[in-house]
């Protein structure tokens, strides 16, 4: 799994820590997300969604290990 | 359905359960204080003749007790990354002290064997298992949320 939330944040131009506060997480874990080390829950990704007024599949794509 | 119920919907009684058994955050600190106190003390008596011999085995029920409000204190920002990585140590904290109670009763018997006691000890206390359970999961804990 990879995503442009990256992407999505600077568009929007939010801080992580900006992200993070709007969908109620820590800076970590928007760190951790952007670095494909944590995949969301559906719950986390639908807030993204959201904020990012955009379908959850824009920013998120399944990659070949998938 | 909006997003607090689908929010709703993952979330299974037995976790919401979880939820309220979990500690504010400022416990985390009076748990820390009652571990080192308790450690320090247990230090000092062994180095000391104490006549009363039920001093350690409280000092050791208090550490136990401090590493478990630890355990059970919430982070400053409680997310569901957190609750993974918790998830992940008490499962580690779970293999290694199975395996380190199995593992001291095996050195116990070989040292017993090799020392040719004639009377060879199995048993191990539980509150040994149970601190070093809860200080796998402290520190799990911590080494997870630094690396995440």
């Amino acid at each position: 799994m990879e995503n442009t939330i990256k992407v999505e944040r600077a568009i929007l131009n939010l801080t992580q820590d900006e992200l993070a506060q709007k969908i109620g997480v820590s800076r970590q874990t928007i760190n951790s997300i952007e670095a494909n080390r944590y995949v969301p829950s559906t719950v986390l990704a639908l807030k993204l969604s959201e904020l990012f007024k955009k379908p959850v599949n824009n920013f998120f794509k399944l990659t070949q290990n998938d | 359905m909006n997003l607090k119920s689908v929010e709703t919907c993952e979330r299974t009684k037995l976790e919401r359960f979880l939820a309220k058994v979990q500690l504010p955050n400022h416990y985390k600190k009076i748990g820390v204080i009652v571990v080192v106190l308790s450690f320090i003390a247990l230090t000092v008596i062994k180095f000391i003749t104490v006549d009363a011999i039920w001093i350690g085995p409280i000092l050791k029920h208090v550490m136990l007790l401090g590493l478990l409000v630890i355990s059970l204190s919430k982070e400053k920002i409680e997310d569901e990354l957190i609750e993974v990585l918790r998830s992940k140590s008490y499962a580690l904290a779970f293999i290694i002290g199975v395996m380190y109670t199995m593992l001291q009763q095996l050195a116990n018997y070989i040292v017993d064997m090799i020392l040719g006691k004639e009377e060879v000890h199995l048993d191990i206390a539980s509150v040994q298992v149970l601190l070093f359970m809860l200080l796998i999961q402290v520190g799990f804990f911590e080494l997870l949320k630094r690396s995440r």
